[in-house]
């Protein structure tokens, strides 16, 4: 019995593991549907986009899990993904409801949608300066510097030839 | 062979004189020429009037999560990615390799809805001048546009351009909520240490005022 337990929880992981190896770095991660704001009041808007449908891909929402119905995510121009909106009902009641989009060639993508009372929303605010520069824009600038040497190979082509013409005793 | 010595002798000084020009500017331009490359800090004139100027916003829009920021008066025209908060609570960057890339903070307020969302980019990385190197030259009154994903356009009039110290960078004031649509610009700026990088933030504020 735990032996079997302990081969679920392995076999569980691996495909966690399998699951993190592919997550994207960052953002539009394919096979996914994102909702925003995932953390939404009842009566307000919320917009879904997804790129699991490929490009120019149309895909029929369902947020009855939330009471509102059906709705259409038509592609963007936002690279190619499926994109979406509906209106919490305002009678909705606080709690994560799944939100379910299907492609037109039947591929079936989710995402969670929090419903949470307006006094209860609290978003979390970043705090601090932000690190946005290395000072890299301060250093020489190429185009002078080599502005510079070749203004410094001119002078030393002058003086040069004048020098020569001098020991030639042409006379300056 | 009056004359001819009389050109030759207006030909060395000729150059002679182009030679003490080229050595002159050539070092001039070597040493630095006057000029630092700093980015561009704003004036005390773009900074916020206190209490804070009390325009009206336009109506707020739906959420729709940002794809591209546009600022015409400092060339800017960037994709936008989403951030997030770094372990100690800040926001977190664009990776700074790619010079042309800005972010939001993506578990805040949308752009053009009713709060305060965030935008942030590079002013430089290592080899140069990134997306928002120029943001300190705008000014009260410029636009920035910001490309929706649902199509929208939400437009942004700045209120303020301010440079605020990393020691003492006001929170609540850049990043507090707000009561109408507005939006914050985020690069570095302020003094720059050898040792410690920039000093602080350049922040620009605007509030909605209006879309297509």
């Amino acid at each position: 019995m735990r032996r079997t337990a302990r081969l679920l929880t392995g076999t569980a992981l691996a495909f966690a593991a399998a699951g993190l190896a592919t997550a994207p770095a960052y953002g539009g991660e394919r096979g996914s549907l994102e909702v925003f704001p995932s953390n939404a009041v009842p009566g307000g808007d919320v917009t879904v986009n997804t790129a699991a449908c490929g490009d120019d891909g149309t895909a029929a929402g369902d947020a009855s899990a939330v009471g509102a119905g059906t709705f259409t995510l038509a592609p963007s121009t936002h690279e190619g993904d499926a994109i979406g909106q509906f209106k919490v009902p305002p009678s909705a009641q606080p709690g994560t409801y799944e939100i379910v989009a299907k492609c037109a060639d039947g591929k079936e993508v989710t995402g969670d949608l929090m419903v949470t009372l307006a006094s209860m929303r609290q978003q979390v605010q970043p705090r601090g300066s932000v690190k946005t520069g290395v000072g890299g824009a301060l250093g020489p600038d190429p185009v002078q510097t080599a502005a510079g040497v070749a203004a410094l190979a001119v002078a030393a082509a002058g003086g040069t030839w004048l020098l020569h013409r001098r020991a030639r005793g042409d006379g300056i | 062979m009056r004359r001819r010595s009389c050109r030759r002798g207006f030909g060395n000084t000729a150059i002679g004189a182009v030679t003490v020009v080229a050595l002159c500017t050539g070092a001039w331009l070597l040493t630095g020429g006057g000029e630092t490359n700093a980015p561009p800090q704003p004036s005390a004139a773009e900074g916020r009037p206190d209490p804070v100027a009390g325009h009206t916003a336009a109506r707020a829009l739906p959420p729709s999560p940002p794809d591209r920021i546009h600022i015409p008066a400092i060339h800017v025209d960037a994709p936008l990615m989403g951030l997030k908060l770094t372990s100690t609570g800040s926001l977190d960057v664009p990776p700074a390799a790619r010079k042309n890339l800005a972010g939001w903070y993506e578990a805040g307020t949308t752009p053009g809805e009713t709060g305060t969302a965030i935008v942030a980019g590079h002013v430089d990385n290592a080899d140069g001048p990134a997306v928002f190197y120029d943001l300190g030259a705008l000014k009260k009154g410029n636009t920035i546009e910001l490309d929706r994903l649902d199509g929208s356009v939400a437009l942004f009039t700045v209120d303020a351009v301010e440079v605020y110290e990393a020691s003492r960078f006001p929170d609540q004031k850049v990043y507090g909520a707000a009561r109408r649509p507005e939006l914050r610009v985020i690069t570095c700026g302020g003094g720059y240490s050898r040792s410690t990088g920039y000093q602080g933030n350049v922040v620009v504020f605007a509030h909605l005022s209006g879309s297509r």
